[in-house]
This record gives structure tokens, C-alpha cells and sequence, in this order.
């Protein structure tokens, strides 16, 4: 299929005046590109509440053998799997630890005093600084050869509506929060919204034409001219809507199953809509930077699919002697887990667009989380599992690496797309540079 | 700019296109006409006659002679060429192109002379755009709904599916606080009506409150402040006119402001983060109506807690939003649309939508997906479904509120080949979502919706109820008037009558009212109105916007007052000021305070000639600008046609003259003959407000000289009215019927957007009698406009379908 290599060649291609533009510059870019280099994808997935750390951490650093419970979906990628234990949230200030857990999450940076009481310590305003994701995305924008349409996108699966520091992580900077998208049909909208748009209207077209002869014939031969002249312009839309919908894309517009509701018996089915659509979005470039958000922190998901009555949060406080709610946590995170899975599947088994190999062999999805336990609320050890080649860190491994600050490895993400920033969020957590994990 | 070719209206005649009389009353070639006709064409690099050089050859002539073999005698084409010769060249342009161009093939055939001589004739006998005006009689023009009537109609087609506006007249926002930062309704202490929002309650929790920490915890965990309270005010706020709206929230504590859309808040700063404090975001909304309005706030482990509600109306200041723009009660949610579209032709001073353009017909796409797809996002609320509807009554009620949809949009009964065509045929086989979103895409394109009906040869009721609507509401038709229509009660007079009574209740009759005004006043179209700081330092933008206010409250009250006395506009010598106007035009009110209906006989105030907005508009930043005004009143109120002046001259810089009062220089400036034909009567109505400084404050002398006010007019009866200072000008103009005419006029065409000819030669006399006669009432006139206009309009398609008929037999199709 070839490919044409600019955006107004695109247009000449389809022959489509500027007044169409409107209604086709939501179609998918058919790949732009002009540089040789490899593209590179940072994807970065939230689940809330920490994790059981008995199922999940394995238990030697090294060479990754074997997964335990919570992270045995991930059995088919050991290899490219990347799980980093000693990884710190050392962001003080501010707010109780669920809260700071998710503001300086991917901020490194201390939260602004404000009137948000958690369930502890002082209230709490925004993160006082921008997120990796962003930082990333802007240095990927400023470079023509890793422009894309969007640079980042922030999906989400059953967010409340509210914002307040609970229900964001991204901040485009200090006090500017961005909120997910966690109903699909928005994300399409934002993405494909013309291309619907046109086969509704190409659909009533043929009416609008028929009704302006109907009235035509009503009116005096001075007024037809005017309503002539009207179905005139309807004509020229009609034909530039058929020449656009007849040029091939590349790949496919994905549909999507009508009259899901956002709610929490649907997360599932919510959960495989946006991982389809962002792994549409990469294949159509749209992005080079997304971000998926599971609920939001202190997340009240109730996982009736798995015959768990009891909402996560509420589970998460039991403390560890509590049986029954570890087991019932290892399912919620296993579970998560799955939709990890099924997101590098989805990576693994599409192909890099006018490329070698697969989409995960340039892309790295990082999933990780707000607290390292639940019930103690600790911000030491933050779950990260990294899974992919994107970055050009050695896989295969899971390390140990004591007690390090976040920041570092926020840091690590950023170098390791090329962006070498000296420090992120609070510098004084990042005297020691990027980890090195390449 | 143009030149147009100026008929002398040295002395006496007030010119009109009658219909069928096409030719001016009397028109008088003096020398002195051709001399200046000359001199006009000077201005152009083609002609090069002196003044006082010999009369010029016959344009007539030599078109009957050079070109009506190809353009027929009266420029209308001919079998060679069936294309009539009009356009918008100027006098200059046309000559070049004969010239240059003409005969086609043998332009040397016509000297360069001739050319001019050509020019002149055919721009006036036929050629420009007033000369076919002159020519062809007025007609009801086939229009389609202009810009703002689409945007209300989508709007109001909306509301009719969520219930009335309520339209009551408490004001004020309704106040619940609570004793707890969430809003917990054990905890609800006080209930009151606040008048504005404007309270600092520093470290202390409002008046009222009960003084022991009533503090019971919410939930066993949850931690609290002493100090802490929250307060939610909601009603309605009432938008004056269309426009952008900023709204601004000040507060340091958690604050979160929903304006028309109860879901998404319009300012959300719920959580307090670094300094922000003030909060502000800008919304679209239209005027006449009420929108919902709620407020919400709480405090806690904050230093201090304070609110304040302001907005920033169009053209006005930051302003804390006074009392009078609140009421109390609930009201449902609207949708405004935001697409951008192409602004309609004003060209003959009223808003015309008789031309589409590719412009307009892609934001009426646009418009059309915004709309759809806001419907079906709130399908269930406007199509009534409930979560206990099975999947088939869903699918009728969505059935049912397509058809409804259409029927209000296309303002008829639908047969049942409409419906066929426009509800069923776009809901089959798809999923509920795509079919509504296709009703609404095909029926806001459709010419059903988009074009009036007057000209489709039936005038019916349905046609009767539109007419009535688009005329008073700039909308659609509400569901009294089509029932009435559906009843065949819009037959007779009394009937059209009493539904007009009706109607001009709604709100959105005095918004159309008070668009009118802002035109009729030229408040449109003033500039910013900035004047020199070192000589008026105390005249400053937010002496502009109460300006702005105390001239709506002028035209509110008048308007409100069921005589509605359009003489008041002349004679009233109060003006509306508050603290900060009285400090600068006088009244003795205290600096902070409130509007008040003040007083000003001894300052010369004379309605609305003499409102200082009016005044500081048409003037410069330093002097007042007696052409300005003169230009106003002899447009605005005396309905005089004025043409642009035929040379651009830059006015004579005050200081360059610094010696001569306003007036002196005034006079020097258009003392060329070229001037001197319109200025002769233009500046003596400007000076007669001479006393009015270029702020409107009332002075006795201008630069040191006393004021002189006087001037004279020849009024349309031939005789020379004197008057020295604005009381007197007003009382000439109240009593003139040059002004009732032009006012009813300028009025008719506004609302019905048609020229008042077309509803007959007599139709403006007729009016301007029953205005006269009915103590001047201008919602009589609006009235007796609506209904005459109205019961016209059947008998003109009634005979125009005659015609029709009678013409078809002749003509083959």
C-alpha cells in the first residue's frame, strides 16, 4: 500500500477543497514519516490500592525465572519483562499517603497545600509540577521526526466524574491537571469523530436534495435561483464526502459495540474498548505517549466478574492476616494483571506499521501503582513492572535495587527516549542520575 | 469607497422609492450640479475637467445611440445579451470599463468623454443597486432564517422538550449553608435569599452559625475543622442579550461554578492549589432568557474564606453580578450552539438572510452535528426514558420524540409522507443513537427548516403561526401557536390579535425590542468609546459600562411601563446614575451609590439625544463631534438617506485651529460645496447639542466662547424649523412626523426584516397614524406592525398566487 508523504498531499490525493477539511481532518494519518529512526512508545498503566507483596514480588533479583501469582499472565513475555523492586515514592509534604501516591506518582514533585483533606496528615491542592508522560510527550512534539497528532493520550476505565487529586495523575504542569477519557465513545469521537459524522450525513443527503426540489417548485422562478444555489453546495458536499470515503486507509476504523454504559459492572468490556482503541491510536500514530488509569486512587472497583462482592479499597485496608481478603486481592490485582496482558498481546500480535516487528518491540508499558501496600499505606517499593523493548532496557530481569527515589526512574524513562533531562520533579531526589537499566 | 452620483437635495424634497412611481419627486439639474458632477469625477485618474467648464454631453443619448442595440434601452438585456446592466461599480469605475472595453470589440467607438458622460447616466437610471431599488417594487422577499434565528430556534426546539422557563420575579439566589464541609442536610443551618454574592467572612464562620463546634462526624474516620462550612446558592440568571459571558469566581477556598449545564462545571476549582484565587471561564449565551445558575463553596483549615460572584457582560466591566440579573427559581437546562457562522448582509440596514453561501452552508452542518450529537447524549432526559422502559417502549418514545422534533422544527403537521421521509426512513436499521443522530442532521439541513414560508404561494395558519413567531421572537413557533393553527384559530384579526397579546409577553419580545434599540441608537456600531486622560482623567471604562447600564434602565422601565411612550425618549430629562456617574455628570448621590432615577432639567437633559453615552459615542476623545451626532439624528430619527460623503476629508485637527470653537471649526471644515449640500443640514442638528462635551457633560462655554447651540432644519413640509439647544431640538422631533415615520419604519423593518413597501404604498402612513393616534405606545405599534404585516402577508400570497396562475398560462415553463 503506498503511503503519501504529506498531509497536503494527502488532501490533493483525495482531491478535497479546504472547506471539506473540517469534516476529514479526523481521519487517521496514514504514518507521516521521514526519519529512519525506530519509533518509540511509552505506554503507562494505574491500578489503585497497592498490591499483595507476598504474590507479586518474585523472590530474587536476576534473571526472571518465574512469576508468582499476580503477575502469571505475564507468563508469555518473561522475557521482555522488566520487575523493579526498591523503587520509592519518597514525596513528603502534603496530604495523606493515597493522595501523594497518586499526585507525585508521575510528578516526583511535592503536592501544593490546598483544602482536599485525605484521610490523614494536612490537606492537599494539585501536584506542583508536570508528569513524566507529559515532559515526555512535549519533547517528543517539539521534534518533527516524532510529531504526532495528539503526542499523548490519557484513557481512562471508570473514573468518577469529580476531579480532585484522587482522580488524576497526569498534569500537563503545576495545578493544570488533564483528565482521562474513560468513556469510549468520547476517545472515538476525539479520534475518528469526522469519519462517523460523514456516513450519517451522506445518509440524509439524498433527502436534503429531494425536499430543496420539493420547495423549488413552490417558489417563484426569482427564489428557485436561491434554493439552486443551496442544493448546489449540498451536491459539492455529498461528492466530497464520497471521494474522501473512497480513498483506502491503511488500517481500519475500529468499531465499537454501541450502548455501553461507564459503569462499574461494565469495566471489563470498558477495559477491552480502550485497549483496542489505544492500540488503534498507535498504529494509526495518533500518539507516542498514553496512559491508561484503572478507577482512580482509593478505587471502589467491585469485581463481581470474579464473584467479589467487596469493593477494593475497602479490601485493601484488612490487614495481612486477613486470609480472605488476600486472596481476594491477589484475584483484583491478578486480574488487572490480565488486562495488562491482553494489552501487549494486542502489542505483540500487531505489526509495527512501516516497520520491522511488532508494535511491543517499540513500545514499553509500565504498570505500577499509587501505594506499595494497601493496608499499610506504605510508598516504599511502588510496584513497576515494565514489559516491552521500547526503551532499550535489558529485559528478562527483575532487580533489586534497595531504596531508591521515583524520580530516578521517571528520569530513566525520559533518557531512554532521548530526552536527557538533568533532574524531574523535586531535584533533590535525583542527585544520582537516571538508573541505569539499559 | 464609491463616488455615487448625488442628487441635489439643495432644498426641500425628502426622496423615497415609491412603488411605481420609480423616479425621484423632483430632481434639479442645476448648473450648479453639473459643476459639482464634475468635480467628483476628478477624483479619479480618468477625468481631468476644471470646475466652471461647459455642460457635458447627453449620457442618454449616446447609450440609446452606442448601446441599447445590446443592452436594451433601459439596460435589461436583450437576446444577444439577456444580462441586466446593474452591479456596485462606482460612476469612476464604469467609465474605465466603457472606456476601455465598450462596444464590445470597437471601444474607440466611445471617446474617452462619452465614457464619463455614459457612466453617469446608466448609475443613476439603472445601473447601481439604489437606482434598481428605485426601479423594481418592493417585494416580500423569500428568505431563509438568518443566523440568530437559527441559533434560537435550535435552542428553543430543545427547551420545549424539557418543560416551561419559569419566569419568576424574586430575585436574588437561593443561600443554604451548611455546618460541615460537605453539604450534609442535617447540617443545613441557615436558608435565606442572598441579593449577591459578595461576603468576606475572614477566620470566622458566618452570621448565624451556631457558636459551640457542632461538629458530628460523618463517617468514624473522617477529620474536620471547627471552621469549616460549605454554602450552595442556585437560581437563575437572567442574560440581557446575546453574547459571551466571562464569569468570574474570587475566593481562596474551594469554589465550583455551574452556569446552564448542571454536569460539567463552567469554573471548577473545587481543590485550593498555590495562589489561584480567581477563577474565570467564558461561556455563549443567548439573550432574553434565563439560564440555571449554581454556585458552590466550602471551607476548610483555610486562614481565611471569602467569595465573590462577578461576571464581564459584552462591552461592559468586571462587574459583581448586580441583584436585578438573579432570581430564585430553578429553570432546565438549555443548549447554545457554539459553530461559528458567516454573519448576514446589513447592507440595507436591517439583518436580510436572502442569500447562501458555501460559508454558511458548512456551519449549518456543523451546527447540525452539534446539535445531534448533543441529543443524543441526552436522549433519554428530552425523549422522557426512564430506566424502567423495556427496550420497546424506548424505542417508541424515541419514535415519538423524532416525530415531535420534526414537527416543531418544520413548525406544521407532518403528512404521512413526511413522516415516512423524515422520521422513519433515517431511524431504520440502525441503532437507536445513529437514527436520532440522523433525524436531527436531516431536518436542521432540510429547506423545511431552513427557509421561511412566506413565498411558497400558502400562506396557512401553519405559515400565520411562523410569521408571528420569527417576527416577535426571532424563533419557532411554541406550541400554543401551532395548536391554534392546528384549530384553524389564526383566521381572523382578533384571533391573530390575542395571540399577539400573548406573545408579547415573553421576554424574548423585549429582547428583540431592546436589539432594535441598540440599532436604532447606533450603539452597535459606536467604537470604544476612550477619551483623552488629561482632559477628562475622572472618564474611565467603567464609566463607559455604567453608562451602558443606566441607558438600559432608561429603555427597561420605559419599556416595562404599559404605556411604553415613545415620546419619553425625547422628553425625559432623567437619566439613571449611580454614585460614580452622579461624581462625574452631577446628582449628589454618595460615591458608592446605587442606581437612581435623578433629575437633570437644569443640565438640558432631553431624553435620549441627550444620554451621555450617546453623546461621548459620536464624539472624538477630546471634542465633541457635531457631525457625528448631526449624522444620527438625521439618520436615526429623521430617516434621512444620507449618502457617503464624495471626498474622504480627514477632519481639521483641534489643535491646529486652536482658537476656534467646536462649532467654528465644524463649519470651516465642510465649508467646500461639495460639503456644503448634506452639511448645510447635518451640522446645524449636531450643533444644536453643543452644550455636550465630548463626554456629554453639559458645559456653558467651549473654549472660552459661550456655547452656541442654535440651527435650523427644512422639514419635509418645506418650512425652516429653528431651535437653540437640545429641549428644543427634542420637542421638534417628538412632534415631526418625518421622526414617527422613520421610527416606524426602521421599526417594521427590523422585526419583519422585509421592506415595509411590499406590504403596501400606504402600509408606513397608515402605521405612523395609529401611532400617532394611540398616544405613541410602542408596544401598540408593535403590535398593530405584527398583526397588520401578518393579515397583509395572506392577501399578498393570496394575490401573488393569482398572478402566478394567470402568468403560467401565458409562459412556458
Amino acid at each position: 500500500m503506498t503511503q503519501t508523504t504529506t498531509r497536503r498531499d494527502f488532501l490533493r490525493h483525495l482531491g478535497i477543497s479546504a472547506a471539506a477539511f473540517p469534516f476529514i481532518c479526523n481521519l487517521p494519518s496514514l504514518g507521516f514519516e521521514s526519519s529512519q529512526a525506530r519509533k518509540q512508545r511509552l505506554i503507562i498503566l494505574f491500578s489503585p490500592n497497592g498490591v499483595v507483596r507476598k504474590n507479586f514480588w518474585p523472590n530474587e533479583a536476576g534473571e526472571l525465572n518465574e512469576f508468582k501469582e499476580i503477575l502469571k499472565p505475564l507468563e508469555p513475555f518473561r522475557d521482555r519483562t522488566l520487575v523493579l523492586n526498591g523503587v520509592c515514592d519518597k514525596i513528603r509534604g502534603d496530604g495523606d499517603n493515597h493522595m501523594r501516591g497518586m499526585g507525585c506518582l508521575l510528578t516526583g514533585i511535592e503536592l501544593f497545600p490546598g483544602n482536599i483533606q485525605g484521610g490523614s496528615d494536612t490537606p492537599a491542592g494539585w501536584a506542583s509540577g508536570i508528569s513524566i508522560d507529559q515532559e515526555i510527550k512535549n519533547f517528543l512534539q517539539s521534534q518533527p521526526e516524532t510529531q504526532t497528532r495528539f503526542g499523548s493520550l490519557e484513557f481512562g476505565v471508570v473514573v468518577p466524574e469529580r476531579a480532585d487529586t484522587w482522580t488524576r495523575m497526569v498534569y500537563s504542569g503545576p495545578n493544570r491537571p488533564i483528565a482521562p477519557i474513560d468513556n469510549p465513545y468520547q476517545m472515538f469521537r476525539k479520534l475518528y469523530g469526522g469519519v462517523k459524522d460523514q456516513e450519517s450525513l451522506k445518509s440524509v443527503l439524498d433527502i436534503v436534495s429531494a425536499d430543496l426540489k420539493k420547495v423549488e417548485s413552490m417558489v417563484s422562478a426569482e427564489d428557485q435561483k436561491l434554493l439552486l444555489e443551496h442544493a448546489s453546495f449540498v451536491r459539492q458536499m455529498e461528492q466530497e464526502i464520497t471521494a474522501a470515503q473512497k480513498n483506502p486507509m491503511t488500517h481500519a476504523i475500529p468499531q465499537l459495540d454501541p450502548g455501553v454504559v461507564v459503569a462499574n459492572d461494565n469495566l471489563p468490556q470498558l477495559a477491552r474498548m480502550q485497549i483496542d482503541l489505544m492500540v488503534n491510536s498507535l498504529v494509526s500514530d495518533f500518539a507516542r505517549v498514553a496512559t491508561l488509569q484503572f478507577t482512580h486512587s482509593v478505587g471502589q472497583a467491585r469485581m463481581k466478574w470474579l464473584e467479589i462482592d467487596e469493593t477494593h479499597h475497602t479490601l485493601s485496608h484488612e490487614p495481612n492476616s486477613n486470609e480472605d481478603a488476600q486472596t481476594k486481592l491477589t484475584k483484583i490485582n491478578q486480574w488487572y494483571c490480565e488486562q495488562l496482558a491482553y494489552l501487549v498481546q494486542k502489542l505483540a500480535d500487531t505489526p509495527e506499521p512501516g516497520g520491522q516487528g511488532s508494535l511491543l518491540d517499540n513500545t514499553t508499558v509500565v504498570w505500577t501503582n499509587e501505594l506499595g501496600e494497601g493496608n499499610s499505606h506504605t510508598l516504599n517499593n511502588i510496584p513497576f513492572v515494565l514489559i516491552g523493548n521500547g526503551l532499550n532496557f535489558k529485559m528478562g530481569q527483575s532487580l533489586k535495587l534497595g531504596s531508591v527515589p521515583h524520580n530516578r526512574l521517571l528520569m530513566s524513562f525520559a533518557h531512554a527516549m532521548g530526552h536527557h533531562i538533568p533532574h524531574f520533579g523535586n531535584a533533590s531526589f535525583c542527585e544520582l542520575g537516571p538508573l541505569n537499566l539499559g | 469607497m464609491s463616488i455615487y452620483f448625488q442628487d441635489i437635495r439643495a432644498y426641500s424634497f425628502f426622496w423615497k422609492p415609491e412603488k411605481g412611481s420609480q423616479r425621484i419627486r423632483c430632481r434639479r439639474l442645476t448648473s450648479a450640479s453639473l459643476i459639482l458632477s464634475s468635480l467628483w469625477l476628478l477624483c479619479g485618474p480618468l477625468s481631468a475637467a476644471d470646475p466652471g467648464s461647459p455642460p457635458t454631453l447627453d449620457g442618454a443619448a449616446i447609450f440609446q445611440a452606442k448601446c441599447a442595440q445590446c443592452h436594451g434601452a433601459a439596460g435589461e438585456g436583450t437576446k444577444d445579451y439577456p444580462i441586466s446592466l446593474t452591479g456596485d461599480k462606482s460612476i469612476h469605475e464604469l467609465a474605465k470599463v466603457i472606456d476601455e472595453t465598450m462596444p464590445e470589440g470597437e471601444p474607440e467607438l466611445v471617446s474617452r468623454e462619452e465614457s464619463e458622460a455614459l457612466a453617469a447616466y446608466i448609475h443613476d437610471a439603472f445601473y447601481s443597486p439604489i437606482a434598481q431599488a428605485r426601479i423594481k417594487p418592493a417585494t416580500v422577499e423569500f428568505s431563509r432564517l438568518t443566523v440568530r434565528q437559527f441559533e434560537n430556534s435550535v435552542s428553543d426546539l430543545l427547551l420545549s422538550f424539557r418543560g416551561r422557563q419559569s419566569n419568576s420575579t424574586e430575585q436574588g439566589l437561593k443561600a443554604e449553608y451548611y455546618n460541615l464541609r460537605s453539604f450534609n442536610k442535617n447540617k443545613r443551618v441557615i436558608e435565606r435569599i442572598d441579593p449577591i454574592v459578595d461576603f468576606s467572612f475572614g477566620a470566622e464562620k458566618p452570621e448565624g452559625f451556631p457558636t459551640e463546634p457542632d461538629m458530628e462526624k460523618r463517617r468514624s474516620d473522617d477529620i474536620h475543622d471547627n471552621l469549616e462550612f460549605s454554602i450552595r446558592w442556585q437560581g437563575q440568571i437572567f442574560i440581557p442579550e446575546t453574547g459571551d459571558y466571562e464569569f468570574i469566581v474570587e475566593s481562596e477556598n474551594g469554589v465550583r461554578l455551574f452556569v446552564n449545564d448542571p454536569r460539567k462545571p463552567l469554573c471548577d476549582a473545587w481543590v485550593s492549589s498555590g495562589s489561584d484565587t480567581i477563577h474565570r471561564n467564558q461561556i455563549h449565551l443567548l439573550g432574553g432568557r434565563r439560564y440555571q445558575i449554581r454556585l458552590e463553596f466550602f471551607r476548610y483549615k483555610q486562614k481565611t474564606a471569602s467569595i465573590k460572584l462577578k461576571w464581564k457582560r459584552p462591552q461592559h466591566v468586571e462587574e459583581l453580578i448586580p441583584t436585578r440579573f438573579l432570581f430564585t427559581d430553578r429553570t432546565p437546562e438549555q443548549f447554545v450552539l457554539t459553530t461559528p457562522f458567516p454573519p448576514d448582509d446589513r447592507s440595507v440596514g436591517y439583518e436580510r438572510a436572502t442569500s447562501v453561501s458555501k460559508g454558511w452552508q458548512d456551519a449549518v452542518v456543523q451546527a447540525s452535528l452539534e446539535t445531534a450529537d448533543y441529543v443524543v447524549d441526552r436522549l433519554n432526559s428530552l425523549a422522557g426514558i426512564g430506566d424502567k422502559n423495556s427496550p420497546e417502549e424506548r424505542t417508541q418514545k424515541i419514535r415519538q420524540f423524532c416525530k415531535k422534533f420534526v414537527e416543531r422544527a418544520y413548525r406544521k403537521t407532518l403528512s404521512p409522507d413526511e413522516i415516512k421521509m423524515f422520521v422513519e426512513t433515517p431511524l431504520a436499521d440502525v441503532p437507536s443513537e445513529t437514527g436520532v443522530k440522523r433525524v436531527v442532521l436531516l431536518t436542521l439541513m432540510s429547506p423545511e427548516f431552513l427557509y421561511r414560508e412566506h413565498g411558497r404561494n400558502q400562506f396557512d395558519d401553519a405559515a400565520m403561526a411562523s410569521w408571528l413567531a420569527f417576527t416577535l421572537w426571532d424563533s419557532l413557533p411554541d406550541d400554543q401557536l401551532l395548536e391554534a393553527a392546528r384549530k384553524n384559530e389564526l383566521r381572523t384579526r382578533e384571533q391573530v390579535t390575542r395571540q399577539v397579546d400573548r406573545m408579547l409577553q415573553d421576554p424574548r419580545t423585549r429582547d428583540k425590542l431592546n436589539q432594535f434599540f441598540t440599532q436604532w441608537l447606533r450603539l452597535d456600531r459606536m467604537p470604544e468609546i476612550v477619551k483623552s486622560q488629561e482632559l477628562f482623567p475622572d472618564f474611565n471604562a467603567r464609566i463607559v459600562s455604567d453608562l451602558r447600564d443606566s441607558l438600559e434602565l432608561f429603555l427597561n422601565e420605559l419599556l416595562e411601563s404599559p404605556e411604553a411612550d415613545f415620546r419619553r425618549l425625547f422628553l425625559d430629562d432623567s437619566l439613571y446614575v449611580n454614585g460614580r456617574l452622579s461624581q462625574f455628570y452631577g446628582g449628589e448621590l454618595a460615591a458608592d451609590a446605587p442606581f437612581e432615577k435623578i433629575s437633570f432639567k437644569e443640565k438640558a437633559r432631553s431624553g435620549v439625544l441627550t444620554h451621555p453615552l450617546l453623546l461621548a459615542g459620536f464624539a472624538y476623545d477630546q471634542e465633541s463631534s457635531p457631525i457625528h451626532r448631526g449624522v444620527f439624528i438625521a439618520r436615526s430619527l429623521l430617516g434621512r438617506r444620507l449618502k457617503p460623503p464624495p471626498e474622504a476629508v480627514a477632519p481639521l485637527a483641534p489643535d491646529l485651529h486652536a482658537d476656534l470653537t467646536t462649532r467654528a471649526r465644524v463649519l470651516l471644515q465642510t465649508s467646500a460645496d461639495a460639503c456644503r449640500t448634506c452639511h448645510y443640514m447635518i451640522n446645524d442638528l449636531g450643533f444644536s447639542l453643543e452644550h455636550f462635551d465630548a463626554t456629554g457633560r453639559y458645559r456653558e462655554l467651549d473654549k472660552d466662547h459661550p456655547v452656541d447651540a442654535h440651527g435650523v432644519y427644512l422639514n419635509r413640509a418645506g418650512v425652516e424649523v429653528s431651535f437653540a439647544g437640545s429641549e428644543e431640538i427634542s420637542e421638534f422631533l417628538v412632534a415631526a412626523p418625518e421622526v414617527h415615520e422613520a421610527f416606524v419604519e426602521q421599526l417594521f423593518q427590523f422585526t419583519i426584516r422585509q421592506p415595509i413597501r411590499a406590504f403596501g404604498p400606504d402600509e408606513l402612513t397608515l402605521l405612523a397614524e395609529h401611532f400617532r393616534s394611540h398616544q405613541f405606545n410602542i408596544h401598540g405599534l408593535l403590535k398593530e406592525i405584527t398583526v397588520d404585516s401578518a393579515m397583509k402577508m395572506k392577501s399578498i400570497e393570496e394575490e401573488s398566487l393569482r398572478t402566478a396562475g394567470n402568468s403560467a398560462e401565458k409562459t412556458e415553463k
